[in-house]
């Protein structure tokens, strides 16, 4: 009997640690960039804009532009890091985002433009599906060799059809090229997984 | 005179004698809260302070509470003003400000040391950074509250160190005056759209 509420108890703790594990992990979409080391006299900014700012954001818009609140709604987590690069950081920042692009590769996330131009540029964007109708998550990577890099992670349920809607709506041609590019993705992978 | 009588007066007598106390009590704390910053703000002060391992000078350090923005806003409802002024106003409830300096000739503390460390002092506090910039000897960093924010009720608290100076800055808000001033006005969109275009 003290065995058999021994091993209970045991198998409780073990579920209740599980669940734990699995309530603490961050969202499918979401990258942990890690640490990186600012330069000496360099740029370095970090932007960092959780679900309560978005949701703020979403009731600022919500009566001029549902819509936009939908989608602003839709987005938990916009996290922009730019590190100025000096020569005492550009070897180790630029191994550290090639690192970063290495793993997003092998956890799953589909590469959807990789432009490497002659003066060094390097832009990667890469994408994580949900269930292939949304973006779970976005990460855009750039490396401009002599001036820096820059690693943009958007996270939510984001729709493309509502990206290029958007841009369409503000006439902004770059979102509305993300928001092409983002339902190309998504139809590919629906594709893959039928 | 009755006993009960007697009491009575006494407490009568007290009271008339603590009110003028209790009202210098009371305006010596509103006073003194004047010159003393919001807990988060005094936090980050504090740990910026003991982290950096230098010696900083106090400038000045302001707290305007409800009450004193009341009276601003009350006052300012009398005088014609911008609208946009009138708004900004409006819309900040409390706002504190300190402003410390290194002593001079001493050498600037490591930025991103200093960063860390407000980190840690806000996060403890239940903040979250939202801005870190790092750039030459500027530092720049925004922290607003974790728990769920409303439109009504928005907090942040701003640092702001040059190399030399260090600036506090904590405000809590309501934002419905400034959103309605910024609706009202007719070129908003193509302004937003000229912003986000570029």
């Amino acid at each position: 009997m003290k065995k058999m509420i021994r091993y209970s108890l045991a198998t409780a703790v073990l579920a209740a640690g599980v669940s734990i594990n699995v309530l603490a992990s961050p969202p499918s979409g979401q990258v942990d960039f890690g640490k990186f080391t600012p330069g000496d006299d360099s740029e370095f900014v970090e932007v960092q804009i959780k679900s309560n700012l978005l949701s703020l954001a979403a009731q600022l818009v919500e009566k001029q532009d549902p819509a936009t609140a939908k989608l602003v709604r839709s987005v938990e987590l916009i996290h922009v890091n730019v590190i100025g690069l000096t020569d005492a950081n550009r070897a180790d920042t630029v191994t550290h985002v090639r690192q970063i692009r290495h793993e997003l590769e092998t956890d799953g996330w589909e590469r959807n433009v990789m432009v490497q131009q002659k003066n060094g540029e390097d832009v990667g964007v890469y994408t994580k599906t949900r269930g292939g109708e949304a973006l779970a998550g976005l990460v855009v990577t750039v490396i401009e060799p002599k001036d820096e890099a820059v690693l943009v992670n958007i996270v939510g349920d984001i729709r493309p059809d509502q990206v290029a809607m958007l841009g369409e709506k503000l006439n902004i041609e770059p979102l509305k090229q993300i928001g092409a590019a983002l339902k190309d993705a998504t139809s590919k992978d629906a594709a893959s997984k039928n | 005179m009755p006993a009960t009588r007697r009491s009575a007066w006494r407490l009568w007598l007290w009271a008339l004698l603590a009110a003028p106390l209790l009202l210098l009590i009371l305006f010596g704390t509103l006073v003194a809260d004047c010159f003393c910053l919001p807990s988060e703000a005094r936090a980050l002060r504090n740990e910026l302070i003991r982290s950096s391992g230098v010696e900083w000078q106090q400038q000045i350090a302001l707290n305007a509470d409800t009450l004193t923005l009341g009276a601003v806003r009350a006052g300012l409802s009398l005088v014609r003003l911008d609208p946009g002024a009138r708004a900004a106003a409006q819309s900040v409830r409390t706002a504190g400000v300190g402003v410390y300096q290194l002593a001079s000739g001493t050498p600037p503390p490591d930025r991103a040391a200093m960063l860390a460390a407000a980190d840690s002092a806000m996060i403890a506090h239940g903040w979250d950074r939202a801005v870190g910039v790092m750039d030459g000897h500027d530092l720049v960093a925004v922290y607003v509250p974790k728990e769920n924010i409303s439109a009504r009720r928005v907090k942040c608290c701003v640092m702001v160190f040059d190399g030399k100076e260090m600036v506090l800055v904590s405000a809590r808000g309501n934002l419905d005056p400034l959103l309605q001033y910024a609706l009202d006005q007719p070129d908003l969109c193509a302004q937003i759209q000229h912003l986000v275009q570029r």
